[in-house]
């Protein structure tokens, strides 16, 4: 019966226009409608349908601001039985290093875990450097980019899927795991769930609570941090073919010019 | 004063948010294509589809009490729900829904009529109107009278919502020319296949309702629902059910249309500038804005006196009148902001143009609605203040 958490992350809707702030180049949170990333909503789906078959427990972990409880909630709204919320002031503008400390740190805090599943890349960062910075934190071996997740009593198995092919991948648990796109289709919320989601236990930590000091997070002291940005260019006007009966040959000597064919 | 929604409001809100992204509205070109060319935009088929696909996760039957296996949602969270869907034009309604007075069925009738209704297996329509008795429901004409145990019913209904599908029909028939409205009128359950006939009206929606037609159609005294002579207060009820549900929807459509609208002027280029730049567009976004946001209250307003159990007949055609005339302003700036464009079949403006124009005739006309506000007002019924009194 694996005691599982699945990292969560509230992403700016990626139908709505994304910015970020003029003054510190970090995410501007109050441009955008907030949602559960699309990604963790696979992870979540993954840890239940692990419980479903095996039993256990899944617990959620976000670190971020108070608003993200609304993430939290859809993800125990899914089936998830508890969660775990790091949300302090000081963490605005932390890196993915700073963020894969507190983040082990609060995997620390759940009892016996004996699977971390996390997406592989969030839709707003796009580091993609989470689950493994998080493996390396904790000492877990990493199953990164899952296609399909298999766990044998203590052996965990994990389909790994990249632009070079398929790797067949096996370590003990525990383990960490992050998923791709195509791992499975997550369930919408049960009207159920829902209703019953405000009722599950939301454990808040700050991170003095963790054990960090506020001074070791943030801004000022991340490893990385975005110095300039600029909107992207509006798309320049295309170039029109005429079809004079010669348009499939003009378009494929187009795309040969672009080095697409 | 709290205008801001529960955590359990905001989730099923969500909810339903996300399905309509992700399950109704990749349909849409689809759907005007077929209506296009004079087909039902949504086959019964993908109908039924989506609302098994809504049930799985327990949406079924919004206001459908509990013990009947449904949501049995309040007036507001539905109203929330109801807006939601009304983002897109597709013709989606969640499974589990049965007219109310159904409900009033005896034992035998409710297996028969109700329990079949709510599983999607019955579809009925509710016929009150005639050529010479719309927004004047007392003037039917349709009659039944009594031979034996069984009642004979003549008459043409008009604009039936569901006419030419349903397989039953709730039908009001005059039992009592001397009493009339006032205790003459009966509520019959009646199949198709007892003897009614449906025509197609072809109307400037994408959808027609129907022509009832009812020639010495038999029913045996099993198939009154309700007493006879009480049919009029059922109807009553019927037209009572939830008329702050039309506006909600209309709601929706506004939200989606000025999106639209938005998006065109941001990107729509004319003399070197963009015409979100135009006074003239500003204007127009900047009413239709201001009008959105007193359609939300008015709607949700109405709602939520509904949920309190109050008398909630002012508050509905408030907004419901509010809600036809401002969808329609709305809808048209849309359609002129977009220009050449929005007047085409490329885009689905044209198409909303002419579905809301229903929404200011049908279940009350504006002005049945302003008959009601004025008399309200004018008897002392209800305050100018308004709900604060």
């Amino acid at each position: 019966m694996p005691n599982i958490v699945v990292l969560v992350k509230q992403v700016p809707d990626t139908y709505s226009e994304r910015r970020l702030s003029d003054s510190d180049h970090t995410l501007d949170r109050d441009s955008a409608d907030a949602v559960l990333d699309e990604i963790n909503e696979r992870a979540v789906e993954e840890a239940l349908l692990i419980k479903e078959a095996q039993g256990g427990e899944v617990t959620v972990l976000s670190v971020g601001p108070d608003r993200a409880t609304e993430a939290i909630r859809k993800a125990l709204s899914m089936g998830a039985d508890k969660a775990v919320h790091v949300s302090d002031p000081a963490l605005h503008g932390s890196c993915v290093i700073q963020t894969s400390k507190v983040i082990a740190a609060a995997v620390g805090k759940v009892d016996g875990v004996d699977l971390v599943i996390a997406g592989n890349e969030a839709t707003d960062g796009r580091s993609g450097a989470v689950p493994a910075i998080l493996a390396e934190l904790l000492g877990y071996p990493q199953l990164t980019h899952a296609r399909k997740v298999v766990i044998e009593g203590t052996t965990i198995k994990v389909t790994r899927e990249t632009d070079e092919g398929l790797t067949h991948l096996e370590a003990s648990l525990p383990a960490v795991v992050s998923v791709g796109e195509k791992i499975n289709e997550p369930r919408y919320p049960s009207f159920k769930g829902i209703m019953a989601a405000k009722k599950k236990p939301v454990e808040t930590l700050t991170v003095a609570d963790l054990g960090i000091d506020a001074g070791e997070v943030g801004l000022a002291s991340a490893t990385s941090t975005v110095v300039e940005a600029a909107p992207k260019p509006p798309r320049a006007a295309g170039q029109k073919v005429e079809d004079e009966g010669d348009g499939g040959a003009k378009i494929a000597e187009y795309l040969v010019g672009q080095k697409l064919i | 004063m709290d205008f801001s929604l529960s955590e359990e409001e905001q989730s099923v809100r969500d909810w339903v948010r996300t399905f309509v992204r992700k399950e109704i509205q990749p349909l849409e070109q689809e759907v005007l294509r077929r209506e296009r060319a004079n087909q039902p935009g949504l086959t019964h088929d993908v109908l039924v589809e989506l609302q098994d696909k809504a049930k799985a996760s327990g949406f079924w039957g919004v206001q459908t009490p509990e013990e009947y296996g449904g949501m049995g949602l309040g007036a507001v969270m539905s109203a929330l729900l109801e807006a939601e869907l009304g983002r897109s034009f597709v013709q989606f309604r969640f499974g589990g829904y049965a007219d109310n007075i159904l409900y009033h069925a005896n034992d035998e009738q409710k297996q028969r009529y109700l329990l079949p209704t709510l599983s999607g297996e019955r579809r009925s329509c509710f016929a009150i109107t005639e050529p010479g008795a719309g927004s004047d429901a007392r003037a039917i004409r349709t009659s039944a009278r009594q031979d034996g145990t069984d009642w004979i019913i003549n008459g043409e209904k008009t604009f039936i919502t569901g006419g030419n599908e349903a397989d039953f029909t709730m039908v009001f028939a005059v039992t009592d020319k001397e009493k009339g409205a006032n205790g003459g009128v009966t509520c019959f359950l009646v199949d198709r296949d007892q003897g009614w006939r449906s025509e197609y009206i072809d109307t400037m929606g994408e959808w027609g309702p129907a022509a009832l037609v009812f020639e010495d159609v038999r029913v045996p005294k099993e198939n009154i629902l309700g007493e006879v002579g009480r049919g009029f207060e059922l109807a009553m009820k019927w037209i009572g059910r939830g008329r702050y549900m039309l506006p909600a929807r209309a709601l929706g459509a506004c939200e989606r249309l000025v999106e639209m609208a938005v998006e065109h002027a941001n990107t729509r280029v004319t003399f070197g500038e963009s015409i979100a730049n135009r006074q003239a567009i500003q204007w127009m976004i900047a009413d239709s804005a201001v009008e959105i946001e007193a359609l939300r209250w008015l709607v949700l307003h109405a709602a939520w006196v509904v949920d309190q159990g109050g008398d909630s007949r002012h508050v509905q055609s408030i907004a419901k009148l509010y809600g036809g005339q401002k969808a329609n302003e709305i809808v048209d700036r849309v359609l002129q902001i977009h220009g050449g464009m929005g007047y085409t079949r490329e885009l689905p403006v044209e198409r909303w143009y002419r579905e809301l124009r229903l929404l200011r005739i049908y279940e009350g006309t504006d002005e049945i609605q302003r008959r009601t506000i004025a008399r309200n007002i004018l008897k002392g019924h209800a305050s100018i203040s308004g709900t604060l009194g």
